[in-house]
């Protein structure tokens, strides 16, 4: 597994992750470019389905960005992903598939540092896991 | 003139044969207008009476269960060549159906068996005695044989049996055409809906269910809000909640995580915030067969692909 490169796909709130995202570019942050950001409007926008769909497409895993507790834009958005997650969390186990391919995490608009390294330890556990598809999910 | 009709059952429990029974009187009136060109469960029609009709000969054939055999899938194919429109009939053939959940493990033979057993003939027995060969995946239909229009259910209901064969001898289905609504099974439920709010998750026989209101307002899942229309409610109606035979609405998409999502938005531990996350997690730990509620009849069609790719993996690591 020496070579192995995850993939990643993030959906962003545009409110706090993807303004952190912005900020750790900006400050020219040093992070591994694994993951293809996504930018939503809400992470409480984020559909299971697309999670599941990104798997199924070649991620090896999904990183959803929301805000704080208390933070979220639309008042209780991130509540929604929150519990959405928690569930799909189990149902992911049930098939067999690790549920820390799938990670909440909140990010502030001024956390660039954090989402940096946020994306780092993803990074670094998705390596741990291996890759989800047969030949790193070349078809 | 008389409408060619052949019906034949693959790997299902028999109950979609006898679910035409249900259009009672107006069946009469149905078999007066059809020619049974093939329908083993019901007139003696043999593979060799199929294999001897011209390609096209059949104007509608109903499949009714899962893919599961070769022979199934032979059949399936034969059935296709000979057929005008070919429909899936029933949750099984239309979604893969509650047979459809044995594609939770990698291969159901090889995974009690062992990776190398393969089904053989009795000691000193005909090679035609050897067991069926069964196919590594439990499939719909769609998945061997392109599949013209859809009667869903398990079974499927009288009256969408009954709008299937009105619109058969008029010659009227379209092409994709599934014989059910594309709104939302709640939408024809008489139940009340009133809190939306769930405070704990419990299956049917945990709770005292109160026979007018909402299934998800006293906490049971209900697949009715990504479920389609078309049966009046019937388990509803009857106390139980929607499993999702009729499989989901054009819109919901993969049933199973938009229920799982709509469940999600619904569960409340008091006041929303930070403080109320163990509590919320309490609840949704209640619920404790995901699988086996939200994919019931649709994991063959919709969950499939997702648990196959953990099991190719362990191949590859092993």
């Amino acid at each position: 597994m020496s070579g192995f490169e995850p993939r990643i796909v993030a959906f962003l709130c545009r409110w706090c992750a993807a303004a952190g995202a912005d900020l750790a570019g900006t400050s020219r942050l040093q992070y591994p470019p694994n993951a293809i950001p996504i930018r939503v409007n809400c992470s409480g926008r984020v559909e299971p389905q697309w999670v599941v769909e990104a798997l199924k497409a070649g991620a090896d895993g999904v990183l959803i960005g929301g805000c704080h507790p208390g933070d979220c834009h639309y008042v209780v958005g991130n509540y929604k992903t929150r519990r959405r997650i928690y569930l799909l969390h189990k149902l992911l186990a049930d098939m067999g598939i690790e549920p820390e391919r799938v990670r909440l995490a909140w990010v502030s608009a001024t956390e660039g540092a954090r989402f940096a390294q946020g994306m780092r330890e993803f990074l670094a556990e998705l390596k741990r896991l291996g890759p989800l598809h047969e030949n790193g999910g070349e078809k | 003139m008389k409408v060619n009709l052949a019906v034949y059952w693959t790997g299902g429990c028999g109950g979609c044969d006898v679910s035409f029974l249900e259009l009672g009187p107006n069946l009469l009136g149905v078999l007066s207008r059809v020619e049974i060109v093939f329908w083993p469960a019901l007139v003696d029609t043999k593979r060799e009476d199929l294999e001897r009709l011209p390609p096209r000969s059949i104007d509608f054939a109903l499949v009714n269960g899962v893919i599961r055999t070769a022979e199934n899938r032979e059949m399936a194919e034969l059935l296709r060549e000979k057929t005008k429109f070919l429909g899936a009939y029933g949750a099984c053939a239309h979604l893969g159906g509650i047979p459809g959940l044995a594609n939770q493990a990698h291969g159901i033979l090889e995974s009690v068996f062992g990776p190398n057993f393969r089904p053989a003939p009795p000691i000193e027995g005909y090679p035609e005695d050897a067991p069926a060969q069964v196919l590594f995946e439990a499939l719909p239909l769609e998945d061997v044989v392109s599949v013209d229009f859809v009667v869903p259910g398990c079974p499927p209901p009288a009256g969408l049996v009954a709008r299937f064969f009105q619109a058969a001898l008029e010659g009227q289905i379209s092409l994709g055409q599934v014989f059910a609504e594309e709104k939302a099974l709640c939408e024809e439920c008489p139940r009340k809906r009133e809190e939306r709010r769930i405070t704990r998750v419990a299956r049917p026989h945990e709770v005292l269910l109160d026979g007018e209101k909402c299934f998800l307002d006293q906490g049971v899942v209900c697949m009715g809000p990504v479920t389609r229309a078309g049966c009046g409610a019937a388990c509803p109606k009857a106390g139980m909640p929607c499993t999702g035979c009729l499989g989901p609405t054009p819109k919901a998409g993969d049933p199973g995580l938009a229920m799982l999502s709509a469940l999600a938005s619904l569960v409340r531990a008091g006041e929303e915030g930070e403080a109320a996350f163990p509590e919320e997690d309490k609840i949704l730990d209640g619920f404790v067969d995901p699988i086996g509620t939200l994919y019931k009849y649709a994991f063959a069609k919709y969950a499939r692909s997702l648990a196959q790719l953990t099991k190719r993996r362990e191949g590859m690591r092993a």
